[in-house]
């Protein structure tokens, strides 16, 4: 008899309706703002992560799609000279989580928008930002909270200070984990330890709005993070204005996890009471060069896998539940 | 929905749950004096499980309790994703390296095939590897201190409050590892998305137990 493992989910009639819905609402949401769907291959065979399912086909050793990402930059690398702008994807990724307990096949919807020009990413960041806010009212969540975030907050004082690749990650770990005593423990007695501690300590300030910011202007940093700020702020003004009811704007400067990955700024969709968050993304600018070409980019993916968890244990924070 | 915090069962709760007492989060002692785990708080809605340390961290990073106190070295042996939000400074030791009385980390490193008995195994491994030793490890639960004595190891390595363990077994401490201490933990979820309601009582619990 055929044994189910928690690991790779069977979805019932309830659920299996609920993610046909889902992905139809929000597929329907990026096509009507210019997105369009490519759909990668679910096998990779190219060089494959260690966290990935890998089993061998004949002579070769191939992997199931365990990133939109970086299936969908593989198929441009190949097809495309000059990147389409707005790309949505929906289907499954299969990776091992960090924690036992959590699922290897997740869902997902997103979007990704790739530019040649820099000075497109301040409203390209809007964009995303803005498309992620209707998030919740697409799929009938009663409400939420959207954390915006920005990489360079901790690199850019981290390179001006010229932080071994080591000390960096450990930095990092403590500033994910929210500790400031591990972040006091990693830095020991570097020359730059009180500046740094003293910026972390701004970052660690709790997820608010302007009064985060706020916090940031006395930061040791804050001449060399004005430009940060500014795009914070424009962010901020733009976005508040159009925050739908129900969805709350909070800046989370602490935001770094996913540190080698994005450039600029985080975005991460919350619901009350969610263990994790529901849809993550934000700028990652260097993924593109490092392949060859020169492009800009961001997006988000919104995790239906966990959106169904939620709907199950918590069916009071969505709509018809 | 109650909001749980996971405290533990065992030495740092002896030190941790006096100091609660009078303050909003004081156990009740009815609950506490019975069998049961689940214990209301003095504030309506906030209770707390008691639980084995180890098992602690799963409670918390699972988001069953949206905080909890348990000592770093159960997190660091463990590889669970959760904030920490402060060190308490409570139930302070350190985790040191110790061998028989005349033995020094020179003479071990000498040692072609080093025998180290630890619980901590994790954190023994990173430390090995900043020191660039190469050693085999035992993993032993408890008693710790016998394995050199009955030549199960060359070694140990284990947490030191005062050290009475140790001299009472003719063992001293070769070097200090690093130091361990209770700290704050709060499920990521449950701090980033209710923020409001969470992180007035990690402020609470913090302002409790901190120490110095």
């Amino acid at each position: 008899m055929p044994t189910h493992t928690p690991h790779f989910p069977d979805l019932l009639f309830p659920a299996a309706k609920r993610l046909r819905h889902w992905e139809g609402v929000l597929m329907h949401l990026l096509e009507e703002q210019g997105y369009e769907e490519l759909r990668p291959s679910l096998v990779l065979r190219e060089p494959v992560e260690t966290n990935s399912i890998r089993f061998f086909d004949g002579d070769h050793l191939v992997a199931l799609r365990w990133d939109f990402t970086v299936a969908l930059a593989r198929m441009l690398m190949r097809r495309f000279p000059e990147p389409p702008r707005r790309i949505a994807y929906a289907g499954d990724v299969f990776r091992h989580a960090g924690q036992p307990w959590e699922p290897v096949e997740h869902f997902e919807v997103g979007c990704e928008h790739i530019h040649t020009d820099p000075s497109e990413s301040p409203d390209v960041d809007v964009e995303l930002a803005r498309l992620m806010m209707s998030v919740p009212a697409v799929i009938g969540l009663r409400g939420g909270i959207l954390a915006l975030g920005h990489a360079a907050l901790l690199s850019r004082p981290m390179e001006q200070e010229g932080l071994s690749k080591e000390l960096a990650a450990r930095l990092v770990w403590a500033l994910e984990r929210r500790a400031l005593h591990r972040a006091e423990e990693a830095l020991g007695d570097h020359p730059a330890a009180k500046r740094l501690l003293a910026h972390a300590e701004t970052l660690l300030v709790e997820p608010d709005g302007e009064a985060s910011l706020e916090a940031l202007g006395h930061s040791p940093y804050a001449a060399l993070l004005e430009d940060e700020r500014a795009h914070l702020q424009r962010a901020l003004t733009k976005l508040q204005p159009l925050l739908p009811p129900n969805l709350i704007l909070r800046l989370d400067l602490a935001d770094v996890k996913g540190h080698d990955y994005y450039t600029g700024p985080t975005l991460r969709l919350w619901a009350p009471g969610a263990q994790q968050e529901l849809a993550a993304g934000g700028r990652y600018d260097r993924f593109f060069p490092e392949l060859g070409r020169p492009w800009y980019a961001a997006g988000f993916c919104v995790r239906l896998t966990r959106m169904l968890d939620l709907a199950e244990t918590r069916p009071e924070l969505f709509e018809n539940a | 929905m109650s909001i749980l915090i996971a405290l533990p069962k065992g030495r740092i709760a002896d030190e941790m749950l006096p100091m609660l007492s009078n303050t909003p989060l004081a156990l009740n002692e009815k609950a506490m004096r019975s069998r049961v785990l689940h214990i209301p708080t003095a504030t309506p809605g906030v209770e707390a499980l008691l639980l084995k340390g180890s098992d602690l961290p799963r409670y918390v990073a699972g988001g069953v309790a949206a905080l909890g106190v348990v000592g770093s070295d159960t997190l660091d042996e463990s590889e669970v994703n959760l904030l920490e939000l402060a060190d308490l400074k409570l139930g302070v030791c350190r985790l040191s390296l110790c061998a028989p009385k005349g033995v020094t980390l020179d003479s071990l490193r000498m040692k072609p095939h080093l025998r180290i008995a630890t619980k901590y195994t994790r954190m023994t491994r990173t430390w090995l590897k900043s020191q660039d030793l190469t050693a085999e490890l035992v993993p032993l639960q408890s008693s710790v201190e016998l394995a050199p004595i009955l030549g199960l190891a060359d070694a140990i390595v284990d947490l030191v409050q005062t050290g009475g363990t140790l001299k009472a077994h003719g063992l001293v401490e070769v070097e200090i590892m690093g130091r361990t201490s209770a700290r704050l933990v709060a499920s990521r979820g449950a701090y980033l998305s209710e923020p409001t309601q969470i992180a007035p009582l990690a402020r609470l619990l913090t302002k409790a137990l901190q120490q110095g």
